[in-house]
């Protein structure tokens, strides 16, 4: 893409989110939110082909609905409370379509649907964007108009995080899997939305250089299934080596840092008194981690074999920068032991 | 100490040194030499009778009784174990009576068994099945006799699969080991409510501190152990399958003192009992059917020794039936005269084995009046005996046991069978006297028959001259605890001899019907029923171990392979996963419609449920 294009198209992606994370007036957030939908519409569709087009439909569309209705629920707000504050507690009418609304922009259960087809339409660099980057607005919008409808925030969750486990098992998409993955891991944050918002915050913090580091694997290995995922081996084996810290950490394994914000999120849950619901997102957290262990079986416990030329790539030095991936693994998989820090720096 | 008190110890210690040295110079490594058997075992027991006399000529003139605790083995806060032994008349006359019984079947054994490798190993076995046995007697509290008892089980198991070749003899050794078991679980039921209830297990405190108790679990375990070790009905099976081992080990073990290790156990503990209506009516009436059971059975068998193993059966039921009638001293009377008679009749099938060259099956037996004289006399000596034939060693006990049964309230059903199983005694008796002694030879003709070894003739004469004076010698040196009853009319005085000639005139007349064709369609069932034992072995032998083994099956690999490793563990876990996974995988169905619906029901439902 011409460069100039693609700069206005990235800093109004960063200018939509940062204004929805400056703004204490709702059509500032809205607008924000617009800003981000519209800069990365393009982003999506730069590749032309029907595939692409249609996950940016549908993205559109989705994201569309979902902006519309928060401005509805803003302006009945107003209309009810008389401010546009975000600062002040809504009125609960508005407040669950505003949930609702947010949830859709997320991509959080029941309403998840498009993003597993989004995300698969789309080249791995945007699909990176589109899962860390487009989450980053509606959750701060999110964290602040807490605490509302507890059962709905609950249901949102533990919904999502089944939907999240279920729906990866019968995948061999990457980019779907991690959609579902996603969606498994917005739950986990909503879940402890509602008490502790910090936890939510650190459950974010970690999951984004995660997600960074397996859409940056998989960019390396420029492979979108599973199958294509067995050769790395002869490609990148220290990186085939590594992918499992990574995946595994998605799933929340100890001792990688994956598991501090399931931790924290579980031993909240159980302080609020609701250990059912613990116990229902901690079980649900195997089925993810069957998934992810399927993929790092199938790429980094069995060599697959291959023809005499396919063996020799990892010979030949990779011109791709490698810096980003080396740092966000590295995050991704040894945090846990800064565990306070990590926590102490998030008590805003 | 006390000077009689000082003689029955240090005669027992000396008994029991005497009996041990043998024992003990086997463990060194010096090969023994060849007649180690005869020369050491043998004399060993002889000597040790000679000892034991001692006491009991004391007792027969002071009737002074003694306990003597030793040593104390082990101290728990609440329970103590010592060492002590028990000198009263029950176990001052028995050990004589019981070493005679051994000296004798030791030295024919040593003509019995002499073309036998290992035939030092036997008597080791022998004598420790001996001390054991003593242990038992003397014992004055239930863990000591729970070691004697736990002594001869082992060496019973030992010597039963002597020949351990022959498979049937390991089947039989196993049988006895398992039926015995069961009946020692009955012992350590008893044993440990009475630890835990009356918190000791000496005999004397037992008695005293069980006054008001109800006694009756501890008794039934008594009675379970008894019927283990004294082949009840029910446990039954594993004597006459233990006719598997040598002739001498049948005479010692199952007949004169093993089996009626359980009656004895009785015998001790029957102050306990004496007041217990429902333990008394289950002694009863378990001997009964015993008694009844087994000497049916005893009528159709064709091999000597189980016809005296089954007959061995029937007096232990009842010793039982004695032990039910609250006479136990009677039991153990009939247990001493008994040991006398049953030795010889089985050293006197030994002989007669060994002289038909191994044969055992007394239809091809005969004639040996004639070739075998001195044998076949002391099997009708010891026959009659056992029928209780007046003034020989039976007639003493077994009498005065029949009348005590006839002038008591005791109940119909167990007079009955216990009459009937009299008459039946003595119908075994004679076919066995008819097929062995009398008649033609049906044997080869080259049989070694030959009975003039000393190491045969010795045994039997002492057993002999036991079998007819014992019970006049015993009866006329004790005093019976409970008066008996002397006046009755004159057909129960006459009950039990009516009964054994009703049955010997019976026997005779049957037996000569073997040559003539007395029904053309004779009636099988009664005989299919005696000769298969009651179908108990066909069937317990075969339904136990199934049960067990399909238990086995349903539980390692039915319902812990199978189901908890598989069904209800990963497989059940996959089964409820994969529908769940492939509904939200399918949900996707592309249509952004579809989604957007979704979208608006659940923003209604949830705009709806809030409002509320």
């Amino acid at each position: 893409m011409n460069p100039f294009i693609l700069s206005i198209l990235l800093l109004s992606l960063g200018l939509g989110t940062t204004l929805t994370f400056a703004s204490s007036h709702w059509l500032l957030a809205w607008m924000g939110l617009e800003i981000s939908t519209l800069a990365i519409i393009p982003l999506m569709s730069q590749h032309h082909h029907p595939r692409a087009v249609e996950a940016t439909t549908k993205y559109f569309i989705t994201q569309a609905a979902a902006a519309a209705l928060i401005l509805f629920a803003s302006t009945t707000n107003a209309w009810i409370t008389g401010q546009w504050d975000i600062n002040f507690d809504l009125h609960f009418f508005p407040a669950s379509m505003l949930t609702m609304a947010l949830a859709l922009k997320m991509g959080l259960a029941p309403v998840h649907f498009w993003l597993p087809e989004v995300l698969q339409g789309l080249d791995l660099t945007t699909g990176l964007i589109l899962s860390t980057w487009q989450k980053l607005a509606p959750f701060i919008l999110m964290c602040q108009i807490m605490p509302v409808n507890s059962s709905l925030i609950t249901f949102l969750g533990v919904t999502s995080t089944l939907v999240g486990g279920w729906g990866g098992l019968n995948q061999t998409q990457l980019r779907k899997i991690l959609a579902y993955s996603s969606i498994a891991h917005l739950g986990w944050m909503i879940l402890v939305m509602q008490f502790n918002q910090q936890l939510a915050l650190l459950a974010l913090i970690i999951y984004i250089p995660m997600t960074f580091s397996t859409f940056m694997i998989f960019k390396t290995n420029s492979s979108t299934t599973v199958n294509t995922l067995a050769a790395s081996w002869a490609k990148t084996p220290a990186l085939t080596a590594i992918t499992p810290m990574i995946l595994l950490s998605l799933g929340g394994l100890p001792p990688l840092s994956g598991f501090m914000p399931k931790w924290m999120i579980l031993q909240e849950l159980t302080k609020q008194d609701i250990p059912l619901t613990a116990s229902i997102a901690a079980l649900s957290a195997l089925l993810s981690l069957y998934f992810y262990l399927r993929v790092s079986y199938a790429m980094t416990l069995t060599i697959s074999p291959n023809n005499l030329n396919a063996t020799t790539p990892w010979r030949l030095q990779t011109t791709a920068s490698t810096l980003p991936l080396a740092i966000s693994a590295t995050i991704s998989a040894m945090l846990l032991p800064l565990a306070p820090a990590t926590l102490a720096l998030l008590s805003l | 100490m006390h000077p009689t008190t000082l003689m029955y110890t240090s005669s027992l210690l000396l008994m029991f040194a005497v009996l041990l040295y043998p024992l003990l110079v086997t463990f060194t490594s010096l090969p023994l030499n060849n007649d180690w058997a005869s020369s050491h075992a043998k004399t060993a027991v002889k000597s040790a009778f000679l000892i034991s006399l001692a006491p009991l000529s004391l007792f027969l003139s002071t009737g002074m009784e003694a306990v003597t605790s030793s040593w104390t083995w082990m101290v728990t806060t609440t329970l103590d174990i010592t060492l002590s032994f028990k000198f009263d008349h029950y176990s001052i006359i028995f050990i004589p009576i019981a070493l005679y019984v051994t000296w004798s079947i030791l030295e024919f054994a040593t003509w019995y068994m002499h073309s036998d490798p290992l035939m030092n190993r036997f008597f080791k076995y022998l004598l420790t099945f001996l001390v054991a046995m003593l242990i038992l007697v003397s014992a004055n509290n239930l863990f000591q006799l729970f070691i004697g008892w736990e002594g001869v089980g082992i060496m019973s198991f030992l010597l039963i699969g002597w020949w351990h070749g022959r498979a049937d003899a390991n089947t039989a050794a196993l049988q006895a080991v398992l039926y015995n078991r069961v009946g020692d679980i009955g012992l350590i039921l008893g044993m440990a409510w009475l630890a835990t209830n009356v918190n000791s297990w000496d005999i004397q405190q037992m008695f005293i501190l069980s006054k008001d108790l109800d006694m009756t679990l501890p008794l039934l375990g008594l009675i379970l152990a008894a019927t283990g070790k004294s082949a009840q009905f029910g446990l039954h099976p594993w004597l006459p399958a233990a006719m598997e081992g040598p002739t001498p080990v049948s005479a010692l073990l199952h007949s004169s003192t093993m089996v009626v290790a359980g009656i004895f156990l009785l015998i001790r503990m029957s102050p306990l009992m004496e007041n217990n209506q429902t333990a008394l009516t289950l002694c009863l009436c378990l001997g009964a059917l015993t008694t009844m059971f087994t000497a049916t059975c005893a009528l159709t068998q064709n091999d000597i020794k189980k016809i005296v193993a089954f007959s061995t059966s029937s007096q232990l039921g009842l010793m039982m039936v004695t032990i039910g009638l609250n006479q136990p001293q009677l039991a153990f009377l009939h247990i001493c005269t008994h040991a006398f008679f049953k030795a010889m009749l089985f050293l006197c099938s030994g002989s007669v084995i060994h002289s038909l060259n191994d044969e055992q099956d007394i239809r091809k037996m005969g004639g040996l009046h004639h070739l075998a004289p001195f044998t076949s006399s002391c099997l009708t000596v010891g026959s009659l005996a056992l029928t209780g034939a007046p003034f020989l060693a039976g007639f003493f006990s077994k009498d005065a046991i029949i009348e005590a049964l006839n002038t008591s309230h005791v109940n119909a059903w167990a007079l009955t069978l216990t009459l009937i199983a009299t008459s039946f005694t003595a119908i075994y008796s004679l076919r066995v006297i008819f097929f062995v002694t009398m008649g033609t030879p049906r044997f080869l003709p080259l049989s070694p028959i030959n009975e003039n070894n000393p190491a045969v003739i010795n045994p039997l004469k002492r057993l002999a001259w036991g079998s007819i004076f014992g019970g006049l010698l015993v009866m006329l040196n004790i005093n019976l605890f409970k008066t008996p009853v002397l006046t009755m009319p004159a057909e129960l005085k006459l009950a039990a001899l009516a009964v054994s000639v009703l049955g010997l005139l019976t026997a005779l007349e049957l037996a000569t019907l073997t040559s003539k064709q007395f029904k053309v369609t004779p009636l099988r069932t009664p005989h299919h029923f005696s000769t298969s034992l009651g179908f108990v072995p066909a069937i317990i032998h075969r339904q136990i171990p199934q049960l067990s083994l399909l238990l086995g099956q349903k539980i390692a690999s039915q319902m812990v392979d199978q189901t908890w490793l598989e069904k209800t563990g990963p497989k059940a876990i996959a089964n409820a996963t994969t529908p769940l996974a492939s509904a939200t995988s399918n949900m996707q169905q592309g249509l952004i419609k579809t989604y957007l619906t979704l979208f608006l029901m659940t923003l209604v439902l949830v705009t709806l449920i809030s409002a509320t």
